[in-house]
């Protein structure tokens, strides 16, 4: 086969290489770590359609993890900004069975933060080669 | 006040499992007939679902001021599709006449039995509620949505000790 034949391009797996990369970014700015606070599955009852049977929920680390604390708006007192590495998301979204992950973060109660649960607002992936290799997520209180 | 709204929510949630028991969304990892009260779901960034009917309780007021307590409070209705990409989106059309048509249909008759459900039980108390004909807002467009809301005005007497 001609070299032409085999672009640089089509190598398998190369969207590793950006993970790879966005994960160690990561450990560079410090590498530490977040609290999501997802929410169990719904009774689906009656109770919990109303409200009244509050859901409970778990705490899952994740790491490697940045934050970087962002001016305040008119909006909300606190605002931060969180970026994850899908290498270390992925793992903990595949054991919930998650595909959609951007979803599945706006979908969380939000991330704990200094003992505060900040919801999530905007979640944005950043992929290569069609894999996401980076999420920045936007927390406020 | 509490009891109307949960009362108006399960009647019309009751009334969709009969009309299309094919109409489900998963919601918190919980399979459900696809009605929500936007106000009792975690306040998460999450977009509502397509194909699904979410309820928005608006104001309330007395419905006749000069006698009686008789009150009145609004609820809106909002849905959305995007059709399916079986059929390339374009039927976002149909799907959006057969969202209308549900809701119609759950819309009637426009009376329930008003009920307290803050003990986790229905405990039935003695009076009805009843709403106007469903008011259907333009078609809002907002790519690749298409949906609509419509708003009743459901009338109740407020219980003495009610929560």
């Amino acid at each position: 086969m001609p070299e032409t034949d085999d672009p640089i391009n089509m190598i398998p797996g190369r969207h590793l290489a950006a993970r790879r990369g966005a994960d160690a970014f990561i450990r560079a700015l410090g590498g530490g770590q977040i609290t999501l606070r997802i929410a169990d599955p719904s009774a689906g009852d009656t109770n919990s359609q109303l409200g009244i049977t509050p859901p409970t929920a778990s705490d899952v680390q994740i790491a490697p993890a940045a934050v970087q604390p962002l001016p305040a708006t008119p909006e909300s007192a606190r605002c931060i900004q969180v970026m994850v590495s899908a290498r270390g998301l992925q793992p903990i979204a595949d054991s919930y069975g998650v595909t959609d992950i951007p979803g599945w973060l706006l979908g969380s109660q939000g991330v704990l933060y200094r003992g505060q649960l900040m919801p999530i607002k905007s979640v944005l992936s950043s992929s290569f080669a069609g894999a996401d290799y980076l999420y920045l997520l936007i927390a406020t209180k | 006040m509490q009891a109307t709204k949960d009362s108006f929510y399960v009647e019309l949630r009751n009334r969709l499992v009969t009309v299309d028991p094919q109409r489900t969304i998963t919601l918190d990892g919980a399979a459900r007939p696809a009605i929500v009260v936007a106000e009792n779901e975690p306040p998460n960034a999450a977009p509502p679902l397509c194909d699904a009917f979410y309820l928005h309780w608006g104001g309330a007021r007395s419905a006749l001021p000069s006698s009686g307590t008789l009150m009145e409070m609004e609820c809106a209705i909002s849905y959305r599709t995007k059709g399916t990409d079986q059929n390339g989106n374009l039927d976002r059309g149909r799907d959006l006449a057969s969202l209308d048509n549900d809701v119609l249909a759950i819309c009637a008759p426009p009376q329930a039995v008003k009920c307290d459900y803050s003990t986790g039980a229905a405990v039935p108390l003695g009076s009805t509620i009843f709403w106007t004909q469903p008011v259907f807002s333009a078609l809002v467009n907002a790519p690749p949505y298409i949906g609509r809301e419509i708003t009743v005005s459901v009338f109740f007497y407020p219980e003495v000790n009610q929560t």
